[in-house]
């Protein structure tokens, strides 16, 4: 069995993936804001819509065993208009560990 | 994404929970500022920890596909009965606006599908639901085929509530966006006409309905007398007013969310 990856290499494959997922939501509008990095935010930096955002959650969900609603559940509106792609990253890690 | 035909419509749909987690819930949202993540990012996410809930885009909204015609409440609760026709026994409907009153119609419409209703913020009559909204101003007596007015996206970003702008509309491409989508349906579409032509709810119908409703509706909102004659009419009826406006889902998340879910709590058994 192969070791696991370090947690270095296992949160730029995460973010790569959130990376292409959103291009598949938003298209190649996004690419014209810059790079994406773990401290971007879906609200104030991608400028996401609230249903782009459903969007990406659902193609997380299909391509990471995670539970994203159950994830946002505990969170309040603030927290979700201020979620950043480093906190997503984070948590869909946690879930692979 | 999941798409499903109706009506002959592609609609987007939801699903959260678990499947077979008591009675299935579906969630509707308002018109124009609303889609299904008005639900999604809101109450939805905790009423899913206890049953299976169901949110699509109505009509026009969201990632739902544009309709021409068909948003007045027959229609709609045509697209909710379709939607929700493989729902095993009667289901629980929330709704937010418009949605709760399409909710409202449906229940009305087919009682034996229904087990409990809850309507958040629903207009009465239903035509004054075309002058509430926090934009109407804004958008004034736009008609089919009037030439676009340069300067209504940022009068209708003005008559934003502050807290439905900061989740919808805080950046530029939100707010153009939704200003598209808001300009679209209000000038291409039968929305507003069909808005303003809905016939009220009959009072001796809305006495016909037997099935728990709660109606939750906010202390600053145009709609509350609405709220209350529904209280009123509906023999089996709530009223609960929450500390907010239009928007509660928003403006008073937590308390929406804590009636909502005490509202749908199965019975116990034994």
């Amino acid at each position: 069995m192969m070791s696991a990856a370090a947690p270095a290499d296992r949160t730029a494959e995460i973010l790569r993936t959130v990376e292409e997922l959103l291009i598949e939501v938003v298209g190649d509008e996004l690419t014209l804001t810059g790079p994406i990095t773990l401290a971007t935010s879906f609200n104030a930096d991608l400028e996401l819509e609230s249903i782009e955002f459903v969007a990406l959650a659902e193609k997380l969900q299909q391509h990471y065993a995670i539970d994203f609603v159950a994830w946002i559940s505990g969170k309040q509106l603030d927290e979700i208009i201020q979620l950043t792609v480093g906190e997503l990253v984070e948590y869909v890690a946690t879930c692979q560990s | 994404m999941s798409v499903v035909a109706a009506n002959g419509l592609g609609f987007h749909v939801q699903e959260l929970g678990e499947v077979g987690a008591g009675t299935p819930l579906v969630m509707l949202h308002g018109l124009l500022l609303g889609s299904l993540a008005s639900w999604y990012f809101t109450a939805a996410p905790v009423l899913a920890r206890a049953r299976r809930v169901r949110l699509f885009d109505l009509r026009g909204h969201g990632r739902s596909e544009l309709a021409a015609t068909g948003y007045d409440l027959r229609t709609m609760a045509g697209d909710l009965a379709a939607l929700t026709a493989d729902l095993p026994g009667p289901i629980d409907l929330a709704g937010h606006s418009w949605g709760g009153l399409v909710a409202l119609r449906f229940a009305l419409t087919h009682p034996e599908r229904v087990r409990r209703l809850a309507i958040v913020e629903g207009p009465l009559p239903p035509s004054r639901g075309a002058e509430l909204t926090a934009f109407s101003g804004a958008i004034g007596t736009t008609d089919l085929g009037a030439p676009a007015d340069p300067a209504l996206p940022g009068r209708l970003l003005e008559a934003l509530p502050a807290t439905v702008r900061e989740l919808v509309a805080s950046g530029r491409r939100q707010a153009e966006r939704l200003v598209r989508s808001i300009y679209t349906l209000t000038t291409q579409t039968s929305l507003l006409a069909d808005l303003r032509a809905e016939p009220d709810f009959d009072t001796a119908e809305l006495a016909t309905l037997d099935r728990p409703v709660l109606c939750a509706y906010g202390d600053r909102s145009a709609c509350l007398d609405g709220g209350r004659r529904l209280a009123a009419a509906l023999p089996d009826a709530r009223l609960t007013i929450l500390p907010g406006g239009h928007y509660l889902h928003l403006e008073a998340k937590d308390a929406l969310i804590a009636a909502l879910d005490a509202h749908f709590a199965e019975p116990a058994h034994g």
